[in-house]
């Protein structure tokens, strides 16, 4: 359910987006930060589903401030000429890599466990079908 | 937390998400950078301002140093009439040689590259479609001939030794690189210096040629000063 909402979103923003109007280089390393900052809220309302703690107010919220904040950072950075939308974007990357962690350790448990409980079934299976 | 709502959200962020990236990546190859070469860029960039916020800061200077030099003109003519009178010489001269902003009523006038298209069936050489150094040379000597007092191109004021000088699609007046459109201004009598879009006179044959060229009269028209140094080397004053 949820992923099939993602790949439906991704497959829709890539059409508009193609379709969208190009914005001006000048802004475009403001629109790179703000990606990465979506990136990172992707992935942790990924890891919110994961682990049950989904938060809608939260996760808004993050995607916005996270946003914003970094832009705002940029912009600084810019006038301070120091490259502190560096820092940025290695935040964000480090916390991306924890999440993906985090939900790679999710579902291979998960399907380790799955392959495990089949395997049960079908000693169980065949030890009943032995016994008779 | 129901389900379809966590879903709606995440989707719509993926839409938000892919649509900023599918935007970014196509201005990005629009602009046709690579990192490398933006980096470099950059650098070229950053350098280039750096002269220039130079150059702006000496030419404030020299503008702040001119103004206390004429102050002190001043101060030191105002009692003596002898010195008065040198000092309108002085002012007359500096506004024949271009050293101070002129105004005054004359023509502007714009020429621009053809707007054929380069596959045109017209088009026997493309040279023929653009502006060249001699072609604003020739209206420049035009200008000059109906009288014009004051003339500037592109803001770049034409001094007695200014030259116009073909620098591939730029040219190089005072030193000084301008593109097209050149914008050529020109105090005189607007009548006599509109005069040059006659029949048979050069803009007549350039427009032949496909230029865009556009001749306006203006009331009042504001010339810039040159903001150069003239040098006097060679030439010596004559002492009778």
């Amino acid at each position: 359910m949820v992923f099939i909402a993602i790949i439906i979103g991704c497959i829709l923003g890539a059409i508009l987006g193609i379709q969208a109007p190009m914005i001006s280089y000048t802004y475009s390393s403001y629109l790179a930060i703000a990606i990465v900052a979506a990136l990172d809220t992707v992935f942790g309302g990924i890891v919110g589903v994961v682990n049950k703690s989904f938060d809608l107010k939260i996760f808004v919220s993050g995607f916005f401030t996270n946003a914003i904040l970094a832009i705002l950072l940029t912009v600084l950075g810019q006038k301070l000429n120091v490259d502190i939308y560096l820092a940025a974007i290695v935040v964000f990357v480090w916390r991306m890599l924890n999440n993906i962690g985090i939900i790679r350790r999710y579902y291979i448990e998960k399907w380790t466990k799955q392959i495990e409980a089949r395997k049960n079934k079908n000693k169980s299976k065949e030890t009943t079908a032995k016994e008779q | 937390m129901k389900k379809e709502h966590i879903a709606i959200s995440l989707g719509i962020m993926c839409f938000i998400l892919t649509f900023a990236i599918s935007i970014q990546i196509r201005t990005v190859k629009n602009s046709n950078l690579t990192v490398s070469q933006s980096y470099e860029e950059n650098n070229l960039r950053a350098e280039v301002l750096k002269y220039k916020e130079r150059y702006d800061n000496a030419y404030n200077e020299l503008e702040k140093l001119e103004k206390d030099l004429e102050e002190e003109r001043k101060e030191a003519s105002t009692e003596d009439t002898e010195l008065k009178n040198l000092e309108e010489q002085i002012k007359k001269g500096n506004k024949i040689i271009g050293f101070t902003e002129v105004k005054g009523p004359g023509v502007t006038l714009t020429l621009s590259d053809s707007k054929i298209p380069t596959g045109s069936a017209l088009v026997g050489d493309l040279n023929d479609l653009l502006v060249h150094d001699m072609d604003v040379l020739s209206v420049i000597n035009e200008l000059k001939n109906a009288g014009a007092e004051a003339i500037s191109i592109n803001d770049q004021r034409v001094i007695p030794t200014s030259s116009i000088v073909c620098g591939g699609n730029i040219i190089t007046i005072n030193g000084e690189r301008i593109g097209v459109p050149f914008v050529i201004k020109a105090i005189g009598l607007p009548e006599q210096l509109a005069a040059l879009s006659r029949p048979g006179g050069y803009l007549s044959i350039l427009s032949d040629y496909g230029i865009v060229t556009d001749l306006k009269k203006e009331e009042s028209i504001t010339i810039p000063k040159y903001s150069g140094v003239i040098k006097f080397e060679y030439a010596k004053t004559i002492n009778k």
